[in-house]
């Protein structure tokens, strides 16, 4: 059997709904609005507003890989993003400091994190959440509670809207990063610790990974993508004190759904990707449509939960096979557990 | 012994009537028309080792099996209705398992009002009333405790008489209970508190409830039962009072005097006599009371003791996997360090431990990649994982192994139990290990994979290896083994070695019997 034995193509709804539901969407909407929707400006625009969503969502990718939540992805961005463009305007950092700066404070707080969820052996979801308010303060420390002026000059600007081929660059920065993390993923002994730990922590312990170390590592990848989103998203859109906790749940949606996408069962980094643009292609259509303010939030809540809801669903229908099969497993090869051994003498 | 007089269960009502009930699993007759009798108010021993149909019973009793048609089962003269749970309820039959299934963190109020229901008045908790019912409930077991106490702060009995007394529950839906089935209440308690245990036993019998009493352990049998149904292979071997039977009768009945036919394929192999691979030095780690051994290249090791004597955790604490008190490990010349299972991997120690869905293996990844995540190494080419030399290994081993479906992509969770331990086997052979530490390596696998596995084993061995078998299949380790040791109360007690080795043996002393006495009593005569 060939290696895409587990991922075999079919036309079916399985794996590539997600196509299926983009190609949907393009028809519905070009042939609705084909003047405003099946435009170059409105593909260039799309891919570059979705590609700090993306970026978080790559982040939060990891963590859940291990089996760890992150909820503070959203607080990271942001202060990454006030942080970055106040050191720039109020403290005359340069540029290059600064996102540095961004990027070591992105990754301390990742580095607490961790510490918190394996040191101390708080539940992550509660730990990030944690985190996530104690960051909201410490933005609002540094940001005085006003929003920052963005730093004047083109080299900040051009740093993500100089285009390439007509998109503007950070499209490509969040492909690159895309490769580099489905890289690890897929193809590093990393991956496939981090997947070994999302699915049994203790087995995964007694096949001598460390568990601790890559959950740990883990939740600094996630913090310190986080971060550098932030700092794309202060160069792209100017700084807002608000925008973090708004991405959240895009991100969230996007990975889960990814997770139903391509390879079923598993959070990948294509199927993140694919949700990513499903869900923006299809709000940026209806909102040629309608001009209403909640079609966003909207949209994102009831995909979250409906790929939440559908994952659930067939893992349960998974476990109820899995069930099944053991069932008659057991009483066809060992009837009743260790109650019936082989007869011994005549 | 039991003064009480053997003529209790003719005097008194049936609690339990079980007659000629046979079940066959795929053409495998786990029990052969078994007869069962329990009188009211009697405490009645159900004996069996591993594999005699005692579970099967069990579980036809509660409904989860349903029996073979032909037999009859009567619970206080009414007939139980084949594979219904709640017919088994509805009659008065009562289960308290192994897994005692209360909530440590709750009140043991709230832990016994968690089925029956709460005493409710508009609404809101009574809790008066819920504490009356539970002091009430807890004194028909013989218990006087605080209701208000937390489960998870009570001594090991004490919780296990939280569960009898939930289970003796009144119901107003269902008549008085009638049956009392105990599975191995005291498998898991410390020796102090068995005695506890057993006195609440009493109290419950003497009200008239008629005590089915599962248990490995023969001291209770002697202080608590009055009557002993002994199952071997599936029949009933012997019916008798407890006033009239001996203890080394009793372990000949449970053992049979049969010949040990297993071939025993390790009686050829040689063991080398250098350097020990493996040697423990006073291991402790609660039940385990000191432990020393040695594991030599080519040496088979089993472990053998009943349920609680330590055999669970010995090879867990060798290799890390459970937290040691006490005591060294030494590989060769490394030594160790507790709690480390990556660090025992280095040192050339591989674990396959016993519960294959939770610590063996990981069931939604594919059969390769739960094979290769032992030993990443040899793919690692050019800054990636070379899929194509996974795959080739991969494919070799379920060769090898006779995997099947030989589906190197498939979820672990896809394949029958027995693929799914070799698939883990291969995980560990690969690493090519100096010492195997195998914790029941063959349970919940079908008699084809068990013989592969088996050979697979013996060959490791034969190659340089030292294997240590932990398992409560004593035929298995008849079959395999050059040595076994014995534990019981966390101590090795006895060391079997060479034509020693046998079924029987290992039976008699796990049951705690000088070695042959009592073999050779005629069956017959008893029963």
């Amino acid at each position: 059997m060939s290696a895409t034995d587990g991922r075999r193509f079919s036309f079916g709804l399985q794996s590539y709904s997600g196509l299926y539901l983009w190609a949907t969407f393009i028809i519905v909407f070009g042939v609705w609005k084909p003047d405003l929707f099946l435009t170059s400006a409105t593909l260039h625009s799309v891919a570059a507003a979705q590609a700090v969503s993306a970026m978080l969502a790559l982040g939060l990718l990891i963590p859940l890989t291990a089996g760890v939540y992150d909820l503070s992805v959203g607080a990271v961005t942001n202060v990454s993003a006030v942080l970055v463009v106040t050191l720039q305007t109020v403290h005359g950092v340069s540029m290059g400091p600064a996102i540095l700066a961004a990027i070591a404070t992105s990754a301390a707080i990742g580095t607490a994190s961790g510490f918190i969820v394996v040191k101390l052996k708080v539940n992550s979801f509660v730990a990030t959440l944690g985190m996530a308010t104690v960051v909201a303060a410490i933005q609002t420390i540094i940001s005085g509670g006003t929003q920052p002026f963005p730093p004047s000059g083109s080299a900040w600007t051009s740093f993500t809207q100089q285009t390439v081929l007509g998109f503007q660059i950070i499209v490509l920065y969040m492909l690159v990063l895309a490769f580099v993390v489905w890289w690890v993923l897929d193809h590093t002994p990393v991956g496939r610790y981090l997947y070994a730990i999302g699915g049994s922590s203790e087995a995964a312990r007694l096949t001598g990974i460390s568990v601790g170390r890559w959950t740990w590592l883990s939740l600094i990848a996630s913090s310190t993508i986080a971060g550098t989103a932030g700092i794309f998203y202060a160069s792209l859109s100017g700084p807002s004190l608000t925008f973090g906790q708004a991405l959240l749940l895009p991100a969230f949606a996007a990975v889960f759904l990814g997770s139903t996408q391509l390879r079923p069962g598993r959070f990948n980094v294509w199927g993140t990707l694919l949700a990513v643009y499903v869900l923006a292609t299809g709000v940026q259509g209806l909102q040629f449509v309608t001009g209403v303010q909640w079609l966003n939030d909207m949209f994102n809540g009831v995909a979250l939960l409906a790929a939440v809801s559908f994952a659930v669903w067939r893992q349960g229908a998974k476990g109820r096979r899995r069930e099944r099969a053991t069932a008659t497993d057991t009483q066809a090869e060992h009837p009743v557990d260790a109650d019936v051994k082989q007869p011994v003498g005549s | 012994m039991s003064a009480r007089s053997e003529s209790v269960a003719d005097r008194e009502p049936s609690a339990l009537a079980v007659r000629g009930v046979s079940k066959t699993f795929f053409g495998n007759a786990a029990l052969s028309g078994v007869d069962i009798d329990v009188a009211a108010g009697e405490v009645h021993a159900l004996l069996g080792e591993n594999g005699s149909g005692k579970s099967t019973i069990i579980k036809i009793l509660a409904g989860y099996h349903r029996p073979d048609p032909g037999g009859e089962i009567l619970v206080a003269s009414r007939a139980l209705e084949p594979g219904s749970p709640d017919s088994a309820y509805a009659l008065g039959c009562r289960f308290v398992h192994q897994d005692l299934g209360l909530i440590d963190s709750r009140s043991i109020a709230d832990n016994l009002a968690l089925v029956a229901g709460f005493p409710l008045k508009w609404g809101t908790v009574r809790d008066g009333e819920l504490r009356r019912i539970a002091r009430r409930d807890l004194a028909r077991v013989g218990l006087d405790l605080d209701p208000d106490l937390l489960v998870g702060a009570l001594s090991p009995a004490e919780r296990t008489g939280v569960a009898v007394a939930r289970a003796l529950r009144d119901d107003a839906s269902a008549p008085p209970v009638s049956l009392l089935v105990l599975d191995e209440p005291t498998a898991t308690l410390p020796d102090a508190e068995v005695q506890h245990l057993l006195s609440m036993v009493r109290t419950v019998a003497n009200r008239g409830v008629g005590v089915l009493y599962v248990t490995h352990r023969l001291e209770e049998v002697f202080q608590v039962a009055t009557t002993i149904t002994v199952l071997r292979d599936g029949h009933r071997v012997a019916r008798v009072p407890v006033s009239s039977v001996s203890r080394a009768e009793l372990i000949s009945l449970l053992v049979g005097t049969e010949f040990d036919d297993v071939h025993r394929v390790s009686a050829e192999l040689p063991v080398e006599h250098d350097e020990p691979l493996l040697v423990a030095d006073a291991l402790s780690a609660a039940p385990i009371d000191r432990i020393s051994l040695e594991i030599r290249a080519g040496d088979v090791v089993g472990v053998a003791g009943i349920t609680g004597s330590g055999r669970e955790s010995l090879l867990s604490v060798l290799f890390g996997a459970h937290p040691r008190q006490a005591g060294t490990v030494r590989v060769g010349q490394t030594s160790l360090p507790p709690s480390r299972p990556d660090l025992a991997m280095r040192a050339g120690v591989a674990f396959l431990p016993p519960d294959r869905k939770t610590q063996g293996g990981f069931l939604d990844l594919s059969v390769r990649e739960n094979m290769t995540i032992s030993d990443l190494g040899p793919f690692w080419r050019r800054l990636r994982l070379s899929r194509r030399q996974e795959k080739t290994e991969v494919t070799s081993w379920i060769e090898r192994l006779s995997v099947r479906p030989p589906a190197a992509e498939a979820p672990l969770s896809s394949l029958s139990g027995g693929n799914q331990q070799k698939v883990l086997f291969a995980k560990w052979l690969r690493r090519s290990p100096k010492v195997f530490l195998l914790d029941e390596p063959t349970q919940g696998v079908d008699i084809g994979a068990k013989a592969e596995l088996h050979l697979e084993i013996l060959e490791a061995a034969r190659a340089g290896a030292g294997v240590v078998v932990s398992s409560s299949d004593t035929d298995e380790l008849a079959a395999l083994c050059h040595r076994v040791l014995v534990l019981r109360e966390g101590r090795i007690v006895t060391s079997l070695a060479g034509s020693a080795v046998t079924a029987a043996a290992i039976s008699h002393a796990c049951l705690g019997a000088d070695l042959g006495a009592g073999v050779g009593v005629d069956d017959g005569g008893i029963s």
